[in-house]
């Protein structure tokens, strides 16, 4: 937990959750496993208010709690888990996702699961119903069954996993998810109805009907089975995304659906970690292709054996005739992109140049880097010492004598991919957290505007409900002057800005984390 | 009786020795060693034999070699011999250090060390040679020294830079425009392949592009006033590699082949790289040269980071 976790991590927090929580998430971020009393007392909150913070810290899955340091008998000690909490940033992308597989209905599902953290099934349906039939037109509404469909096709494609049972005091910790063997089985539960729209004039019948749903609730029979997101099993998508994208800006389109129908048939059967996928014969790829790319046998054999022998991106191995991904390649190969693409867009493309000498040669001398790439000594020089103070090359001294001496050693550059792309994943995280902030600057230097505007359009929209006349309407909004709007214009615009960016910057932190920990694994 | 002997063993006198041993240097122009005279001449003293050797070694006609198992003389070249009438000792052992020297030229401390001379006796006799028309001075890239050679002679590639050097100058455009052109000539090449729609081996097999052909096409265009060998090209085509613009790979082709080089060839192709520039870039943190620096509330912070407002309205 670095510290520039931690203030991401803090950051994430107090946007998502407020500033109790926050406060709590950072010092358990910070201090490691503690129990109630020692928070409650080091950081100066009431005790029933860090007891809230932490049942919404471990409702969503980032902190664990489970028995002291002193045996069974000890107080309970709380745990924060920090990648839980950086994954808060990625949660536009898993919607979005979703939305592109499952469509609308695939997006709220998953946009409620991540708001709530666990929920059950029955109730996820109630509330995706409700929601959608708000948006349909009058007179229409959705059905359950509907949203239970697309519930169990997200349930179906692992993207939707059961929480593991709670441990009792005492018991060893709860079995990671993959060994729960219903962790992707559907309750037996029979959902019958439609979802209600919510009128504002009807708040007295949606009274009574409420007291009725919750009636409803309790006999529905999937008490205690919650279910959350799955990560993991979003992030092998987004890594297979990756890999698709990049096979086909190397090669052609048709190289990159084969890559996809492969990665599509290992989907269930890979493991997060594996190095490479399960083997598939050709036979298999060629019945799965996508109809409408109808290309004869013999040049699918051949496209797999171009695969073969692409030696950048080159992720496939094939003893004979059963090709397999090597995955673990892949990510490095896409790590080294990123890694070569921040030296050039920073430095300029001929340091990217001996950036690119120098992963590629290994250990090389000052002189051999001249001449390699082709560059005049003295701005190599200067390139080179820039790329050094900035930790991207190391030196390596290699004597010729037993004391140093200075005139007597061979001094090597090189770059090691590794160390690199953790670096770079730490200033990923200071640009998200500087982004955040500034963003948060700027809401609050124009808070008195934002208010302003948002009191206009309530007193608008209560003008319109009572059918006021066109010329007050007019009135009103004239009560926002033409620069003030302008202002508003523009901030509105800035912050979509560091919105977008700070999923861009995600991006890159996808990649390199992927990377990182494909590589610990071994 | 004794001064019959004596006359008898002084016809052999000096005069003949030397001639003698001239005709045999002339006979082995690789040289003689001290065995081969006293197998020709067995009635000569060894001291006799040295005075004879000496004396053709300071007119200069015998060249001094030592080989693995000893001495060796040498008849000297008759033309050499004349151009060094003039000069002493000393000079004509600095045109000979120099002459050792060949192609890659000789630093003035070099000629110091290996004739044990003091500088400035080294000096006078380096400008007397170069008045003479006997040596000449080059400047080295490498080393940005002076470096002495023979005056008919070509400097060698390292001390000149090749062809990627003109008066000591790199020529960093003439790089970058080779550069250029040959990516052009390797994309064509890879488009043209990607639109003939054949069957994929054929379009990849056709994308790539021997060395030769690149060296060829390049000293068609004409660009160059030096003449470009194909390592010249391999060097670009290397660069290009280095800036992920183009792969190579080797394949055996047999020897006799164009532009096969030990029963290899290597194949070039130009190829797009495999991902956008990545997200960290778009961002201004990711460019900022203060980065390190900045933290919030310090002086510079996000808040009043001068590069977010410009790049926010942009």
């Amino acid at each position: 937990m670095t510290a520039q976790e931690v203030r991401l991590c803090g950051l994430l927090l107090q946007e998502h959750f407020g500033e109790v929580v926050e406060r709590i998430g950072t010092h358990l971020l910070r201090g490691g496993a503690q129990n109630l009393r020692t928070i409650a007392n080091e950081t100066n909150t009431p005790l029933d208010l860090v007891k809230k913070s932490l049942c919404v810290l471990v409702q969503h899955g980032a902190c664990e709690f489970g028995s002291g340091r002193r045996g069974p008998g000890s107080p309970v000690e709380y745990r924060a888990n920090c990648e839980r909490v950086l994954r808060v940033l990625r949660y536009p992308r898993y919607i979005y996702t979703a939305k592109t597989l499952y469509g609308d209905t695939g997006e709220l599902i998953v946009e409620e699961v991540l708001q709530r953290g666990h929920m059950t099934m029955s109730n996820t349906v109630k509330t995706v119903a409700d929601r959608l039939t708000h948006n349909m037109e009058e007179g229409r509404s959705m059905e359950y069954s509907e949203v239970v469909s697309a519930f169990s096709k997200l349930v179906e494609t692992h993207f939707l996993q059961r929480c593991p049972p709670v441990a009792e005091m005492g018991t060893a910790a709860s079995s990671t998810t993959p060994s729960n063997p219903d962790c992707y089985k559907l309750p037996h539960v029979t959902l019958i109805g439609r979802g209600k729209r919510r009128r504002s004039s009807d708040d007295s019948e949606e009274q009574r009907g409420g007291k009725k749903a919750k009636m409803e609730v309790e006999s529905c029979g999937d008490e205690g089975i919650y279910w959350q997101v799955n990560f993991e099993r979003f992030h092998q998508h987004f890594r297979d995304q990756a890999v698709i994208s990049a096979v086909a800006s190397k090669l052609d389109q048709t190289s990159s659906e084969i890559v996809r129908t492969m990665l599509r048939m290992s989907e269930v059967t890979t493991t997060q970690t594996a190095a490479y996928t399960q083997p598939l014969s050709a036979n298999e790829i060629f019945r799965s292709l996508p109809p409408n790319y109808s290309i004869s046998r013999p040049i699918l054999d051949q496209y797999l054996s171009l695969l073969v022998d692409d030696p950048v991106g080159a992720d496939l191995d094939s003893p004979p005739h059963i090709p397999t991904l090597n995955l673990q390649r892949a990510l490095a190969n896409l790590a080294r992109a990123t890694l070569e693409s921040v030296v050039q867009e920073r430095f300029g493309s001929r340091s990217a140049r001996i950036f690119r000498l120098l992963l590629r040669k290994r250990h090389l001398e000052q002189k051999q880097v001249e001449d390699f790439a082709m560059i005049p000594a003295k701005e190599a020089k200067d390139m080179l010492y820039t790329l050094l103070s900035e930790n991207l090359v190391q030196l390596q001294e290699i004597p010729k004598t037993p004391d140093h001496a200075p005139s007597r050693t061979f001094y090597l550059y090189t770059v090691n991919q590794l160390p690199t792309a953790r670096l770079l994943l730490q200033h990923c995280y200071k640009t998200v957290a500087n982004l955040i902030e500034r963003r948060l600057f700027e809401t609050k230097e124009n808070k008195r505007l934002l208010e302003k505007s948002q009191r206009i359009e309530a007193i608008l929209a209560s003008l319109q409900a009572s059918g006021a006349e066109p010329e007050q309407l007019t009135e009103v909004e004239e009560m926002i002057t033409a620069p003030e709007r302008q202002q508003l214009e523009a901030l509105r615009h800035h912050i979509n800005k560091l919105d977008s960016t700070e999923n861009q910057v995600d991006e890159t932190v996808f990649l390199l984390e992927s990377y990182i920990f494909s590589t610990k694994t071994k | 009786m004794a001064d019959v002997k004596k006359v008898k063993k002084e016809s052999t006198d000096p005069v003949d020795i030397e001639n003698r041993i001239k005709a045999l240097c002339q006979q082995f122009p690789h040289g003689i060693t001290d065995q081969v005279i006293q197998n020709d001449m067995p009635n000569l003293e060894a001291q006799q034999r040295a005075m004879a050797i000496n004396r053709l070694l300071s007119l200069g006609q015998l060249d001094l070699l030592r080989n693995s198992s000893g001495l060796l003389y040498r008849m000297k070249d008759a033309q050499t011999a004349s151009k060094m009438k003039g000069s002493d000792n000393q000079e004509k052992l600095v045109y000979q250090v120099i002459e050792d020297a060949g192609n890659k030229g000789i630093w003035s401390r070099d000629i110091r060390y290996k004739s044990n001379l003091p500088l400035t006796e080294i000096n006078k006799i380096l400008k007397n040679l170069e008045s003479k028309k006997l040596i000449k001075a080059v400047k080295s890239v490498a080393a940005s020294k002076k470096v002495y050679m023979l005056y008919n002679l070509q400097p060698d590639r390292s001390v000149t830079g090749g062809a990627w050097y003109s008066d000591q100058d790199f020529e960093s455009e003439f790089v970058e425009v080779l550069n250029q052109q040959c990516f052009k000539f390797l994309q064509s090449k890879a488009e043209v392949a990607r639109d003939s729609k054949q069957n994929p081996m054929v379009q990849r097999n056709s994308s790539f592009a021997t060395s030769h052909e690149v060296w060829k096409c390049i000293c068609e265009l004409g660009i160059s006033k030096v003449d470009l060998s194909m390592e010249d090209i391999e060097t670009i085509l290397n660069t290009l590699i280095y800036d992920g613009k183009v792969e190579m790979t080797i394949i055996a082709a047999k020897e006799g082949t164009v532009g096969s080089v030990d029963g290899q060839m290597k194949l070039y192709r130009g190829v797009n790289p495999i991902i956008q520039p990545t997200g960290l870039v778009k961002t201004p943190c990711g460019l900022c040269p203060v980065f390190d620096d900045c933290h919030e509330g310090g002086e510079i912070s996000p808040s009043n980071c001068v590069y977010m407002a410009e790049w926010l309205n942009f």
